[in-house]
């Protein structure tokens, strides 16, 4: 019974820790090019889940702009999925063009555009609610298409159940992060773009874009963002525009907890987070939100730098 | 191949540069000397875009390079070395070297030109896996050269080559440079070493408080009085 209470947890704690890592990849890339914390972030992980619904299930709610209205097509989930991904690539090209460029040409303090980057946030939400209503959205049941719920597994005298969406949270987001590691390290652009972080003057005496690495980096973070809010949409539905907000922070965590800029820190918080809440016991289950934080600060304390980072002598 | 006209530079309200009149011709050497501060890194900063001139022109192989990005300049001819030894740390010293080469796509190429570059400094074929963070300040400055090179420049800009380096090394990156230039390199040299860039250039302009103050073929200006006393001691 033990081992298969154990093996439950690990099912529900990976499966959603995976999407935590790469929803905050997307803050740890923006970061580690730029420095600054994109609080716009949250706000494409809420757009990409909404524009995945609408292009997966076609209708629009009951109030908002668009109530009633239907789309012309249907896609399936695993199309609809990667291009709700893409779109919220592009929407994050668009925070980069309209948020942080601007400030950066001109040599604003990196605080202005962490408040701009708030400004866009807002906007994103509220245009959200605008069109779409403040309603919960849900996705039907059967989007996966004909496949089973869940597969159970025994394990000695007990059983575990691996429910078909964990199974697509867990494989999606290892692929998102197998791809970003292999673009990262081992191709010329991924060097490229490490080149731009490490130092963009630098970057640029080698022929390095740095504008053009810097808007591919937004778009890279877009588009794991509108992915994990697909991902969570589907498992949990869609809470309302705000619903990214909770995430958001939940991300911010990890972040800090992995190390501000580390993206194998980054993975890593995400699965402590997501084992931690996962392994609460029952009876404190009204405490899961707290345990992200508790966690922070019980690790900021042993290691301020966070897990895996590195301390602010060995940054220079 | 190189000209600056009347070039004034400055960081936000404080005047680095006034007036700086410079040319370097195809196949030679020359060097910009000068006192910490006086506007040497500066000037190569603005030839590589990376700061813009408040006035004067800026001129490559006769094209005015106003307005071109940065990372366009090194795609018509031109690599900066710059000082401090700006190396990509958190990468090994082969990747540093294959970004050198980023602008080309030519891979036969850029693999002869690795055996190149390993050729030159075999220091570097040695730890070519290695990080580097992790070289010592000779080495990194022997990466630094090495990976301007690997875009096979027209016009290489060198800042502060021997800066920090033993005496020994800081020869032998010498003797690097005047070697790179008869293989056709066209090279201006920033130093502080006056000694030593004096006898590798074959002429050489002095920069004093952002203003040029002297100019001319290398080996009689390092004869000249003033110049003599104020960097050569």
């Amino acid at each position: 019974m033990p081992l298969a209470w154990f093996l439950q947890n690990l099912v529900n704690g990976l499966s959603i820790g995976s999407v935590y890592a790469v929803f905050a990849l997307g803050y740890t890339l923006v970061f580690s090019v730029l420095g600054i914390l994109n609080f716009a972030h949250a706000a494409v992980f809420t757009l990409g889940a909404y524009l995945t619904y609408v292009l997966a299930v076609g209708e629009f709610g009951l109030n908002g702009l668009l109530a009633g209205a239907t789309m012309p097509f249907k896609l399936p989930f695993a199309l609809a999925l990667l291009a709700g991904a893409v779109l919220s690539g592009l929407a994050g090209m668009a925070v980069e063009y309209l948020a942080f460029r601007p400030l950066r040409k001109r040599g604003a303090d990196a605080l202005l555009a962490l408040v701009s980057s708030l400004g866009v946030a807002l906007i994103l939400v509220n245009l959200i609610q605008y069109l779409f209503g403040a309603e919960i959205y849900s996705f039907p049941p059967d989007v996966l298409g004909s496949l089973p719920p869940a597969i159970l597994f025994h394990v000695g005298e007990g059983m575990v159940a691996m429910r078909t969406i964990q199974a697509v949270l867990f494989g999606v987001s290892l692929l998102l992060l197998i791809g970003l590691v292999w673009f990262i390290q081992f191709t010329k652009q991924g060097k490229a773009l490490r080149a731009v972080a490490e130092n963009p003057d630098t970057a640029s005496l080698l022929g390095i874009s740095v504008d053009t690495f810097t808007l591919g980096t937004f778009f890279l973070s877009g588009l794991l963002g509108g992915m994990s809010g697909t991902l969570i949409g589907v498992s949990f539905g869609l809470s309302g525009p705000y619903f990214g907000v909770a995430y958001g922070l939940k991300a911010l965590a990890v972040i800090v907890l992995g190390g501000l800029g580390s993206i194998p820190g980054t993975v890593l918080g995400g699965l402590v987070i997501g084992l931690a809440e996962a392994f609460l016991p029952p009876e404190l289950s009204s405490y899961k939100e707290a345990v992200a934080y508790a966690l922070l600060f019980a690790v900021l304390l042993a290691r301020p730098q966070g897990l895996l980072g590195k301390s602010a002598e060995e940054k220079v | 191949m190189l000209e600056l006209n009347a070039v004034t530079l400055a960081y936000g309200p404080v005047m680095a540069v006034r007036e700086a009149s410079l040319h370097v011709r195809q196949g030679e050497i020359v060097t910009l000397i000068g006192a910490n501060g006086a506007g040497k890194t500066t000037i190569l900063r603005a030839v590589s875009r990376l700061l813009d001139p408040k006035s004067g022109a800026i001129m490559f192989e006769g094209r005015d390079l106003r307005g071109v990005a940065p990372d366009r300049v090194v795609r018509l001819g031109l690599a900066h070395c710059p000082e401090g030894r700006q190396v990509l740390a958190r990468q090994s010293v082969r990747d540093n070297l294959e970004l050198g080469a980023y602008i080309r796509a030519d891979r036969a190429g850029i693999r002869q030109d690795l055996e190149m570059a390993f050729d030159l400094f075999p220091r570097l074929r040695e730890r070519a896996s290695q990080l580097a963070g992790t070289l010592s300040g000779g080495e990194q400055q022997m990466l630094a050269i090495a990976r301007a090179l690997m875009c096979r420049p027209k016009l290489l800009l060198l800042d502060e080559p021997s800066l920090g380096l033993a005496p020994i090394i800081a020869q032998e990156i010498f003797n690097i440079i005047t070697n790179l230039n008869q293989q056709g390199v066209t090279i201006l040299l920033v130093e502080q070493n006056a000694h030593m860039a004096m006898r590798t250039a074959h002429r050489a302009y002095v920069l004093e408080a952002g203003q040029i103050v002297a100019e001319g073929d290398a080996r009689k200006l390092a004869d000249d009085e003033r110049v003599r006393q104020a960097y050569l001691g």
